[in-house]
């Protein structure tokens, strides 16, 4: 970097490494897929938006309800345990 | 085929309303269980449910507004008016504190030594780490704002560098006031000062956490060009918030740091 800069004053590595992180080529990975993902949630298959991405979001909803309904009858459980005295 | 003839966003079926109402159950009951019988369960259950829920209803609004073309300008004015909304029902949150910090600290009882602050209680010298956070968290605006006109101007690598810049405020000034909670000579317990400086600074630092968490959402959907330089209100909604968030701690900082020491 130019004399300019005050990366210069920086080690080379780091002053290389932050040029790259912020430069805005396309070169070390971040390219614009949006058009790709708006073809994927437009797709005609009626699917609801929250299962449209593929096999992980049917995962993560099956986890969630899991998760959710079994601690729903999990803390009935305790309410029941709870309502009744316990000899300590 | 049938196709709308207005604007509005007519939202398909979702289960993560409900799964959020039950996280809701599981965390007040999980906290039952733990204040009096020592059980952490539901509670963990409850934090699980609740991130879960979080992250696929807030992943689906990116799907609906990015992927799918429903946030229309009608649409985005419906959610400017929520996130205002919520932003007020915030600041009431926090005048409840600030109204329960004045009331103790203008007519201090005879128990405190009819001062304030309180006989015994050292305080925290506002010039030093306090004053510090301050200035971090206003340079903080002006690098969220710096971000804004570069993003509104088309330049992506000046928005990435002074949104990251925000970031990086917010994670110094979380690490400053987790120090200043060690370095303090008084606990939550320590009477009526303790109560009220501890619950309106920590709501006040886990407010800091959620705004830089949700600008970092915002860095990451940057990266992946999420954004244009004229539709761009997931930013807006995070840099309202983060401006709010900066407020509040102005007026922390003079009445509990400056005038209640």
């Amino acid at each position: 970097s130019s004399r300019l800069s005050p990366l210069y004053l920086l080690p080379p590595q780091v002053s290389q490494a932050l040029t790259r992180f912020f430069s805005s080529s396309a070169r070390h990975g971040f390219q614009n897929r949006v058009a790709e993902k708006q073809k994927l949630f437009q797709e005609k298959n009626d699917l609801p938006v929250h299962l449209k991405g593929g096999t992980t979001d049917h995962f993560l909803y099956r986890l969630t309800m899991v998760v959710t309904l079994g601690g729903t009858a999990y803390s009935l459980y305790c309410l029941g345990w709870a309502s009744f005295p316990h000899k300590k | 085929m049938t196709h709308q003839s207005h604007a509005y966003h007519m939202v398909n079926p979702s289960p993560w309303p409900l799964t959020g109402a039950l996280s809701a159950l599981l965390l007040t009951s999980g906290l039952i269980m733990w204040f009096h019988f020592n059980s952490k369960t539901l509670l963990l259950l409850s934090m699980l449910s609740n991130l879960l829920t979080m992250y696929q209803w807030w992943r689906d609004i990116v799907r609906e507004g990015t992927y799918q073309g429903h946030h229309t300008t009608i649409v985005q004015k419906g959610l400017r008016y929520g996130m205002v909304l919520f932003i007020i029902s915030e600041v009431f949150f926090f005048s409840g504190f600030f109204w329960a910090f004045y009331h103790s600290s203008l007519a201090p009882t005879p128990e405190l030594g009819g001062c304030w602050p309180p006989t015994g209680v050292f305080t925290i010298n506002p010039l030093e780490v306090p004053l510090l956070n301050t200035s971090v968290l206003l340079a903080s605006g002006v690098s969220i704002t710096w971000s804004h006109h570069s993003l509104m101007e088309g330049d992506r690598k000046q928005m990435i560098q002074a949104l990251t810049i925000t970031i990086l405020l917010g994670i110094y000034f979380t690490l400053l006031q987790i120090s200043e909670y060690f370095e303090a000579s008084f606990a939550i317990s320590d009477g009526v000062y303790g109560s009220t400086f501890f619950v309106a600074t920590g709501f006040h630092g886990l407010h800091v956490i959620i705004g830089s968490t949700f600008l970092l959402v915002c860095l990451l959907r940057q990266f992946n060009f999420h954004f244009t330089s004229n539709h761009h209100f997931g930013f807006e909604a995070a840099a309202w918030y983060w401006h709010f968030v900066d407020v509040v701690w102005l007026f922390l900082y003079i009445s509990i740091y400056w005038w209640g020491s």
